[in-house]
């Protein structure tokens, strides 16, 4: 009950957030680029001090940056996990602030989110490549009209003669 | 003039006390770490990419591969996420089933976690009595499920088959049955297995010495470095998602929350495996007499004929070994997942190293990288 008393705060204070339930579970805060550092540090703030994960999703002429946080005090049942996402983010050059200084947990998961959407976070510590190589040239994997230009390996198949 | 310099050491990717293919770079001073990187990155098999083009039934064989040492828990988590997508209402005897095989699961898995902690720092013997135990589980997995590490056991909606006659056995059994039923093998855990862990390791002092004020941990970091399982319950936060977001039926267990001291150590987060084993075997005592005494069916009696989700999006967490355990599932309404992102809580523990093990001997690290308990096949999907 308390998580929706904290996005009602947070709807007050930042009037343009788009607050949803989400049918299978959780609250949807959508909110837009210029604000999006803003939001996270005031739920930072209000107690929503685990970071869960951070993602992009690749809707075909835009990308969604999500990120799943959630209330971690003992005792407490039932803490709904709480989207922040921002919508509208450019398929090519997407450049997001980074919130790895206000949870250093997601760190590598931003650092993951850039290896495979190509979103680059400004102000991250280490903006590196962590799954695929240093060296890789052949675009954001998990983008929908992504292409293996990489050679095909021969089928290691013997054929029944 | 002779100088003192930094010494750039390179751990990896096939050193054989690194678990599987890791990369560590460590600067020394003398034997002091001053500095530690890890590298990721040599298993990943697009595990995401590649549920974007199978369907939802297809996907659930590849969450076996992320963490293959805890595959039910992670069939668990995809197959909480699909149902709650289709508003499915599974049976409570498959229910049971589940959390029955999530815990044993959970066993065999601590069972390894330790058993390599307990090798890399030296005691190779404890690492071949794990074996054997783990053995005789994988005996019994197998005579469940049909495989022996990798189940793709449950189905979206239920379980693939019931559990084989004779595989309960009755609550005397001892010893000699531990291989052939789940009640012959959780005595001889309580009354053989844990007891020998304690004298074995727990209590032994070299052992302590080489662990206890070894990289600690405090709460406040270990929730904003987002871990979660032993490594947050070693530095003493209780929380554990069985307990605090109850899914699947959890709620009707009655277990504890081992806890670790406030600066959780290498030693605590041992300790808490450990004693997690203990808290598993009494969930699994309660759900055998529970299916032992209520027949019923497996799979819902209205089961549509092709899965596939309405339109809508989840994020499932799930309490796996190493801790939470998500994914961040998005349908379009079609027979494939339109994304499926992994959360997995060994990524996010690997985090800690650059941060918790510089000030420590080079001969620490192994007791560090024991005690997060990672499996590579998570890390890297």
């Amino acid at each position: 009950m308390d998580i929706r008393g904290d996005l009602d705060a947070l709807g007050a204070r930042f009037p343009e957030v788009a607050i949803e339930e989400v049918p299978a579970g959780g609250y949807n805060v959508r909110v837009a680029k210029g604000q999006y550092l803003d939001v996270v540090s005031y739920l930072r703030e209000v107690g929503y001090n685990f970071p869960s994960c951070i993602t992009a999703v690749d809707w075909k002429d835009r990308l969604e940056l999500v990120v799943q946080l959630y209330k971690l005090t003992e005792g407490l049942t039932n803490s709904q996990i709480v989207m922040v996402r921002v919508d509208g983010l450019p398929r090519e050059g997407a450049k997001v602030p980074s919130i790895t200084p206000l949870y250093p947990g997601l760190d590598w998961h931003e650092r993951e989110t850039f290896d495979m959407y190509g979103v680059q976070f400004e102000g991250h510590p280490n903006p590196k490549r962590i799954l695929l190589p240093d060296n890789w040239q052949g675009g954001y994997p998990l983008l929908k009209d992504f292409v293996d230009k990489r050679p095909k390996r021969p089928r290691l198949v013997r054929h029944r003669v | 003039m002779e100088q003192t310099k930094e010494l750039l050491l390179n751990m990896g990717p096939q050193h054989p006390s690194t678990h599987g293919v890791l990369r560590l770079l460590v600067k020394l001073d003398g034997e002091t770490i001053t500095w530690a990187e890890a590298d990721v990155g040599y298993l990943h098999r697009c595990f995401e990419k590649l549920s974007e083009a199978k369907t939802y039934p297809q996907v659930l064989p590849f969450t076996d591969r992320t963490d293959y040492l805890s595959a039910i828990t992670n069939e668990h988590c995809f197959a909480l996420a699909t149902e709650k997508l289709m508003g499915l209402q599974v049976p409570e005897r498959a229910e049971y089933i589940r959390v029955l095989m999530s815990e044993l699961q959970r066993i065999c898995s601590h069972l390894l976690g330790l058993g390599a902690m307990a090798m890399d720092l030296g005691a190779v013997t404890a690492f071949l009595y794990a074996w054997r135990d783990r053995e005789k589980m994988y005996s019994l997995f197998e005579r469940i499920t049909g495989g022996r590490m990798l189940y793709n056991y449950l189905r979206v909606g239920g379980v693939r088959n019931d559990l084989p006659e004779g595989i309960i056995g009755t609550p005397k059994d001892g010893r000699e049955l531990a291989d052939k039923t789940i009640w012959g093998f959780i005595n001889y855990l309580d009354s053989y297995v844990l007891p020998e862990w304690e004298t074995l390791v727990t209590g032994n002092r070299i052992f302590q010495w080489r662990t206890q004020g070894v990289a600690p941990l405090t709460a406040k970091d270990a929730i904003a470095y987002g871990t979660s399982g032993a490594v947050l319950r070693g530095s003493g936060v209780n929380w554990d998602l069985r307990k605090n977001q109850p899914y699947s039926i959890y709620d009707r267990f009655e277990f504890d929350i081992p806890l670790g001291k406030e600066n959780g150590d290498c030693f605590d987060r041992w300790w808490v495996r450990a004693e997690e084993m203990k808290q598993s075997s009494r969930i699994v005592k309660q759900a055998l007499q529970w299916i032992q005494e209520t027949p019923g069916e497996i799979m819902p009696a209205k089961m549509p004929r092709a899965i596939k989700p309405p339109k809508g999006e989840i994020y499932q967490r799930i309490e796996g070994s190493r801790g939470e355990v998500a994914c961040h599932v998005i349908s379009d309404g079609g027979p494939n997942p339109y994304k499926v992102k992994w959360r997995s809580p060994c990524f996010t523990h690997l985090q800690l190293i650059p941060y918790i093990s510089p000030g420590f001997k080079l001969a620490d690290m192994i007791a560090i990288i024991g005690s997060i308990d990672i499996v590579l096949g998570e890390v890297d999907r």
